[in-house]
């Protein structure tokens, strides 16, 4: 790998220093590492865990799709692990950054590790000799672990460390440690490092919940928190994903959620919102019920916040199907009953009476707070937090902190989910790489190979099998000789041998050698798992000039050796049988080629809004050629209608100005007017027609990416008197009139606000995200022109999330009325008179009251602009809703499912302006990724169509998930390699047999399967 | 196109009787399609009965091949050099190709894997409707596009009966009632007053009922 030490720059005109320090290597500093060094800079991933992962690591699954956490996370884990040019340090912690923006130098304090990371195999035999054991910290305690330990098993990197404190220091890791890693004598060590950017992505930690004590945490056994009831409910934890309670080991039945632990909670201090509890607590809820059906989860809450994406229909689906109860009340305390371990949860019901119900286990939905740790970190830094320890930033520029060229994403600059992280750590990594595109490619570092030797599929096979030890993990369970002596018996093997670890450093040079001493034209290695070594041994016999796909791999340990260490002889027998797969399989494996396809270094942003004004301006920045098209004659998109931001910015002046800027730089090809018509192509070469109106010219564009950012737009709403009565208007008029001046405003004497108008209903199940804290804005706005006016807001669920939910605690101080309505009540308005009136159902006096307001807000539900076309012509999906679908709900959030094609802003989902912003840049950096190289390679592991076979039947064309199958003009299927994603689902279904997936052939498998029942 | 099911496998094994060489031959067309006598399903047939005979330790030879069409002599004749060795052939084809393989191979066995069922459609991915009977004389025009004789139980001309309940036939709660259907597009394209005309009893001597049908072109015979 290389290494950057004190990079001097040179020359006169100083280019800045071509690498990024990302500070934080959870999903949110994974992401953006990753972003970065795959558009050609040098990243340094810096982690004070052993381990990168962050809280990800330990959530079991995630909402709104139930994915497992893991499963999800592990390709960006092994990803980030493997790339050249992203140096993991783990267990280590910034100490300083100097210098200025382009040109830092930050100092890397690497604490003591007691294992060497160039040695350690990751084999785990000094775990299981260690004779210490104390609490996991990855099970929250529940757990026990050795003093020599590894996080979790899917650990990046694979390095085991020793706790200093715990161990006491036998010396039986050492004894036992075969290849040499264990070193007492490690010392904490200092290291310089020159970047041109700094991102910092250090997430979160949960609220300590003993510092509220009347929930009886860390007395009571049964109460636990949320973190502590993933660990239960996964796989890993500490019951192996039974449900069990501390006290006594036994199913809890009823399980009551308490919300807002350390959230909305003034007298700790923490006035915001954590944005996530309500989802994820419905997920465990839902979660556990799913682990043991008698289970009965009750939520207590103050409002439901399921804003995001897809929430809304996860939260009705479980009060409606999955039998998650909900009940909107603050529980005041929770005390434990005499000699049962449950708990009595005490709380006002629906009647505002004080109730007691007995639980068999408490979870406490634990807030999100930063650290003490990246407190003092952000201190040494520079960067100044908010009120509540989060990093400052300013709403219209949400990734930038207070220190320029040091940026933020994720939970640190205000609670918030994975996808939202995720889209914020792309966009921090855009931001990060904007400051110093003109070093881009300086550090980053492109390996060179020697030539590859010819291998044709006639030739004769000459295969070399290396069976690995493991050190004593795979000897110690099989007979590691007798099966090197088998292997050597195998149809065409020409070469057998044994190693203690086959992933050293020496075997690789001894593997190399026996490549070019025996003329091997396959190499086979049993031992571990293909998805941590594959790519360092195909690393390896590309070295030594064979073509990648000739290697092959047999997993005797994690698949043999580990799972049956008792039954040696079978175990041994069956090594054996993987081995001749893995040859049946390796004489059947071919070359794979991979073609250069040159790349159109310019970008084509559909919508020319704040997210794709942001987009362009970021990617011209970078030094693209942008073609931003705007339907509309002038640019702005629906922030033309926005005049403050709830914290009081002026939008309009940041819209002036994002238009001269985007109209004063040359690289930006402003296109109003105008329509896309047509599309083609794939990822770095799109050819777009583009027709403008009036004259409607057309042009034909080629680009090698496309953002779409069309928008969203406040829907014109129905009933209420709406369109009937002047004085019934929408948030955005009342919002414009507001701004026109304060005149109206002062006649106000009464105002009622409604909200989720043409939201959470039956025709559009998703809330609008954004209509609360309109309200919150309008109503503060109205207030500070008229103190005197009366403000009624009758809602569902207040969501102010995040850092909104102090303007929520301010309204209410400055007397704004908050009404709860339930959808099956809704207020009505009518006329009576010359009068206007709602009637609606007061839940505290418990009747219904009317009032007779001047004014009828209604917060009106946000709809995607019309989109359908647009969709239809990219290819690219939409949900009911009609918003644009991305292809994954938690780690693509910007990405389609067809590459090169990316979304921003509102025609993903509502959105605030901020949120907005963070994925315009988000979209610019994951454009950045194709945009920044001249070649794509393309190839590899794809599916190949024989068009003799082909029947045109259509059913690749139908199960393809990205859409890449067409039948051509010769009538039989066409599968664009450059688009194909080699997942094989065609391969599979075709009923002629006619596709084949490179290196996983129909014939490949049937070898391996025939090898295996010959035995 | 062509839609067939295939026949269960304890159906197959006992037309198979004691032959135990046999040529498993798929038609690369309509049951390709309809994913009943395609490539794929040769091999997951041949395999069942592999690994069967296998288990029950019986010898066995199991041959997979699939033709371009099994409706076409050309292609039928091309295989001759390979039906020698085999006891039996099982064709995976329509009726048409079961009895065209049987016909050019006479005296040897051919037995039929598939039972044809319905000229048809892809509704979507693995799910297929009928849609035409080979009457011999269509008249869809009249009826909105929608074919009586084939989608209405009882094949009415003037319908629909008395079964016909929200739309539904009687028959069964998921098949559209046809004249249902031809009502609403004739609605919806304006053409209701075809509705009106009543249907005369129709010539079926196009159909089946006219016996076994040939058709010759002397424009394109050689």
């Amino acid at each position: 790998m290389a290494t950057v030490e004190n990079e001097e720059v040179k020359g006169g005109q100083a280019k800045p220093v071509g690498a990024v320090l990302v500070v934080g290597g959870g999903i949110g500093g994974m992401q953006a590492s990753l972003d970065l060094a795959e558009s050609g800079f040098y990243v340094y991933l810096v982690d004070n865990a052993p381990t990168i992962g962050g809280v990800m690591s330990q959530l079991d699954k995630t909402f709104p799709t139930n994915d497992c956490a893991m499963c999800i996370m592990s390709p960006k884990l092994v990803g980030t692990g493997s790339h050249r040019n992203i140096r993991v340090i783990t267990h280590a912690e910034v100490k300083e950054v100097a210098g200025d923006p382009g040109d830092f130098e930050a100092t890397i304090l690497r604490k003591a590790r007691y294992i060497r990371p160039d040695k350690c195999t990751g084999c785990g035999e000094c775990a299981k000799h260690c004779p210490v054991t104390i609490a996991d910290s990855y099970n929250e305690g529940m757990s026990r672990r050795a003093a020599v330990y590894l996080r979790y098993p899917q650990a990046i990197p694979k390095v085991y460390l020793i706790d200093r404190e715990a161990c006491i220091g036998c010396g039986l890791c050492e004894r036992v440690c075969l290849a040499g890693a264990v070193d007492y004598a490690d010392e904490a060590c200092q290291e310089k490092i020159a970047v041109g950017s700094v991102i910092l992505a250090p997430g979160f930690e949960v609220f300590d919940a003993a510092r509220r004590p009347e929930f009886g945490y860390g007395v009571y056994p049964n109460v636990i928190t949320s973190l502590e009831f993933e660990r239960i409910l996964s796989a890993t934890g500490p019951h192996r994903s039974h449900v069990l309670r501390p006290s006594d080991g036994t199913i809890p039945e009823r399980i009551a959620f308490i919300q807002c632990v350390g959230s909305r909670d003034k007298k700790c201090g923490n006035d915001y919102c954590s944005s996530v509890c309500c989802m994820y607590s419905v997920k465990e809820a839902v979660i556990a019920k799913e682990h043991v059906p008698f289970i009965k989860p009750t939520i207590f809450y103050m409002d439901m916040r399921a804003y995001g994406k897809g929430f809304d229909a996860y939260y009705e689906r479980a009060k409606a199907d999955q039998g998650v109860r909900f009940v909107k009340s603050m529980v005041s305390r929770v005390r434990q009953q005499q000699g049962t371990g449950n708990l009595i949860v005490t709380y006002l019901d629906d009647q505002g009476k004080a109730a007691e119900e007995v639980f068999d286990l408490v979870v406490l939905s634990v807030g999100m707070t930063t650290s003490q740790a990246v407190r003092d970190t952000a201190a040494r830094l520079g960067v100044r937090l908010n009120a509540y320890g989060f990093c400052e930033t300013n709403p219209l520029a949400p990734l930038a902190t207070s220190r320029e060229g040091i940026y933020v994403c994720g939970a640190f600059q205000s609670p918030k989910d994975i996808p939202e992280t995720v889209a914020q750590a792309s966009g921090a990594a855009a931001a990060a790489a904007g400051g110093i595109a003109a070093g881009r490619g300086t550090l980053a570092t492109k390996k060179e190979y020697p030539p590859e030797t010819e291998v044709a599929s006639a030739e004769e096979p000459r295969i070399g099998v290396f069976v690995c030890h493991c050190g004593i993990n795979i000897g110690s369970v099989v007979n590691v000789p007798s099966v090197k002596e088998y292997a050597a018996t195998l149809p065409n093997v020409v070469l057998a041998d044994e190693n203690l670890y086959t992933c050293s450093q020496d075997t690789q040079e001894k593997i190399k050698k026996a490549i070019q001493e025996h003329g091997l034209n396959r190499v086979i290695v049993a031992s571990c798992s293909p998805r941590t070594h594959e790519p360092m041994f195909r690393e390896t016999i590309r070295d030594a000039g064979l073509n990648k796909f000739l290697f092959e791999m047999a997993n005797i340990r994690d698949q043999c050796s580990w799972v049956h260490m008792r039954q040696k002889p079978e175990a041994t027998a069956k090594a054996k049988h993987l081995v001749r797969m893995a040859v049946a399989n390796a004489r059947l494996n071919r070359s794979l080629g991979e073609t250069a396809v040159p790349v159109a270094q310019r970008a084509l942003i559909i919508g020319g809004g704040v997210a794709g004004m942001t987009a362009a301006l970021r990617l011209a920045g970078q030094g693209f050629a942008v073609y931003l098209v705007e339907k509309e004659e002038l640019l702005g998109g629906n922030l033309r209608n926005i005049h403050r931001t709830i914290e009081g910015e002026d939008v309009q002046a940041f819209l002036t100005d994002l238009i001269d800027r985007v109209s004063a730089e040359p690289r930006i090809h402003v296109l109003t007017g105008s329509q896309v018509t047509e599309f083609g192509g794939v990822r770095g070469n799109f050819t777009t027609a583009v027709t403008t109106a009036p004259a409607m010219t057309a042009q034909k564009i080629q680009h090698g990416v496309t953002v779409v950012a069309t928008g969203a737009e406040e829907e014109r709403p129905e009933g209420f008197l709406y369109g009937e009565d002047p004085r019934v208007c929408t948030q955005q008029e009342f919002e414009g009139r507001l701004a026109a001046g304060g005149e109206e405003a002062a006649g106000l004497r009464e105002v009622v606000m409604i909200q989720c108008v043409g939201s959470r209903n039956e025709k559009r199940p998703s809330c609008s995200r954004t209509c609360c804290a309109t309200a919150l804005k309008n109503a503060l706005a109205l207030k500070r022109l008229n103190p005197a006016a009366t403000i009624r807001v009758l809602y569902r669920d207040v969501r102010s999330y995040g850092m909104l939910e102090p303007y929520y605690a301010q309204a209410r101080r400055e007397g704004v009325l908050f009404v709860r309505y339930e959808p099956e009540a809704p207020p009505v308005v009518a006329r009576e008179g010359d009068s206007l009136t709602v009637s609606f159902a007061e839940p505290i006096l418990q009747e219904q009251a009317t009032v007779k307001p001047d004014l009828v807000v209604l917060s009106s539900a946000t709809v995607p602009r019309e989109n359908r076309e647009l969709a239809n012509l990219l290819k690219v999906p939409r949900t009911a809703e009609g918003f644009f679908l991305e292809a994954h709900a938690k780690l693509r959030p910007v990405d389609f499912a067809s590459d090169g094609i990316y979304v921003a802003g509102s025609a993903h989902a509502p959105k605030l302006i901020t949120e907005s912003v963070s994925q315009a840049y988000a979209a610019v950096a994951r454009a950045c990724t194709i945009l920044s190289k001249e070649n794509l390679m393309v190839g590899g592991v794809v599916a190949v169509v024989d068009g003799e076979r082909c029947a045109a039947c259509l059913t690749c064309v139908r199960v393809c998930p990205y859409d890449v199958p067409v039948v051509n003009l010769r009538g039989e299927a066409e599968i664009d390699i450059v688009k194909c994603k080699g997942c094989g689902t065609c391969a599979a279904e075709c009923p002629a047999r006619a596709i084949d997936l490179m290196h996983y052939r129909g014939e490949q498998l049937e070898a391996k399967i025939g090898a295996l029942v010959e035995g | 196109m062509i839609v067939g099911n295939r026949k269960e496998f304890g159906e197959i094994l006992e037309k198979l009787g004691t032959a135990r060489r046999v040529l498993v031959l798929g038609c690369n067309e309509c049951v390709t399609v309809c994913g009943v006598g395609g490539e794929r399903e040769v091999g997951v047939l041949a395999s069942e009965l592999r690994l069967y005979w296998q288990k029950e330790g019986q010898d066995f030879a199991v041959k997979e091949h699939t033709l371009e069409r099994q409706c076409d002599y050309e292609y039928i004749d091309a295989i001759r050099p390979l039906t020698g060795e085999y006891d039996v052939i099982l064709s995976m084809a329509c009726g048409a190709g079961v009895q065209y393989v049987a016909e050019a191979y006479k005296p040897r066995l051919v037995i039929p894997a598939v039972n044809t069922t319905f000229l048809g459609v892809t509704l979507e991915q693995g799910v297929w409707s009928e849609r035409c009977q080979g009457c011999g004389s269509c008249i869809v025009d009249m009826t909105g596009g929608v074919c009586p004789i084939a989608r209405c139980a009882k094949s009415l001309l003037n319908g629909p009966c008395g079964g016909s309940s929200g739309g539904k036939c009687e028959i069964d709660r998921d098949t559209d009632c046809a004249w249902q259907l031809i009502v609403d597009r004739l609605t919806e394209s304006g053409q209701m007053e075809r509705y009106e005309e009543i249907q005369p009893v129709k010539d079926w001597r196009t159909g089946r009922d006219g016996g076994p049908r040939k058709r010759v072109r002397e424009d394109l015979k050689l």
